[in-house]
């Protein structure tokens, strides 16, 4: 795990101990909420946390929703579409819409125009 | 902590544009693809596969989240004028972005970590030392309200 001295130690000893190994960099968590606007300037050393846990709940419920939809093509396999479609049709997940209508919806070489050129 | 407010990385680029965000390291804009990869696998059966532009979209979403919880949560700050964003904000604003089942068991989780931080306190020097620490280097650019509503912190200690 890459994250720093102050809560590696926490972290290994207990909160990683009662959800497996796999907590988030909370260093990571910090930097992408510090995107999130020019007023985002200081943080609480808990939010992070806060976050890695969030975040897996959140990824768990995208795949669960996402799977279902894999299952219902008759596939073993998860794909980005299956993850569209779950989307679509979760209303929580509306501010998800406009990054995977980009993604699927057309040519992958359109996705630099908004500067987004992961795939 | 490795990047303090005063992180190079994040300091640069906050004070520049939003605009140039493919110049921006991608390990700077998502959450590792293996750490997600392991989460997504723990929640589908054994037989389940995962496709890798699958993982792709699901590390988008989870920067996405990010950032749209934690937007939410800096507009309360500043409608109350705090500086600091903290957990219970974000629990705000996920409850009040429809996410309201993450509540319950994030706030099991925080009760945990505090405890933790409690235990630890006395050899590792928590979570407390960085908040307070972070509190006081982004100081400078702020006014003196951020400073009053920091000294109850800095009292816990």
């Amino acid at each position: 795990m890459r994250q720093a001295g102050t809560y590696s130690g926490i972290l290994s000893g207990g909160i990683s101990g009662r959800t497996g190994p796999h907590s988030l960099p909370l260093a990571r968590i910090k930097k992408i909420m510090k995107k999130s606007g020019d007023d985002v300037k200081m943080i609480s050393g808990e939010a992070p946390i806060v976050f890695s846990k969030a975040c897996e709940l959140f990824i768990e419920e995208l795949t669960v929703r996402s799977w279902l939809v894999t299952l219902k093509g008759k596939r073993r396999t998860l794909h980005k579409e299956d993850v569209a479609a779950a989307i679509i049709s979760t209303d929580i997940f509306d501010f998800l819409v406009s990054l995977v209508s980009n993604n699927s919806n057309g040519c992958e070489a359109n996705l630099d125009n908004n500067g987004e050129e992961m795939v | 902590m490795a990047d303090g407010p005063a992180s190079p990385a994040g300091g640069s680029h906050e004070s520049g544009e939003q605009s140039p965000r493919s110049s921006v390291r991608e390990q700077d804009r998502y959450l590792p693809i293996a750490n997600i990869s392991r989460i997504m696998k723990k929640a589908l059966p054994a037989n389940g596969k995962i496709a890798k532009d699958a993982k792709e979209t699901v590390q988008e979403c989870v920067s996405e989240f990010i950032s749209f919880i934690t937007s939410e949560a800096s507009d309360k700050c500043q409608r109350e004028k705090r500086k600091t964003i903290n957990g219970d904000d974000l629990l705000w604003a996920m409850a009040t972005l429809g996410f309201e089942d993450y509540i319950d068991p994030l706030k099991v989780y925080l009760a945990r970590y505090r405890e933790m931080e409690g235990d630890t306190k006395g050899s590792v020097k928590g979570g407390d030392g960085s908040g307070r620490r972070e509190a006081v280097a982004g100081q400078p650019s702020q006014n003196s309200q951020a400073q009053h509503l920091m000294l109850p912190m800095q009292g816990t200690e």
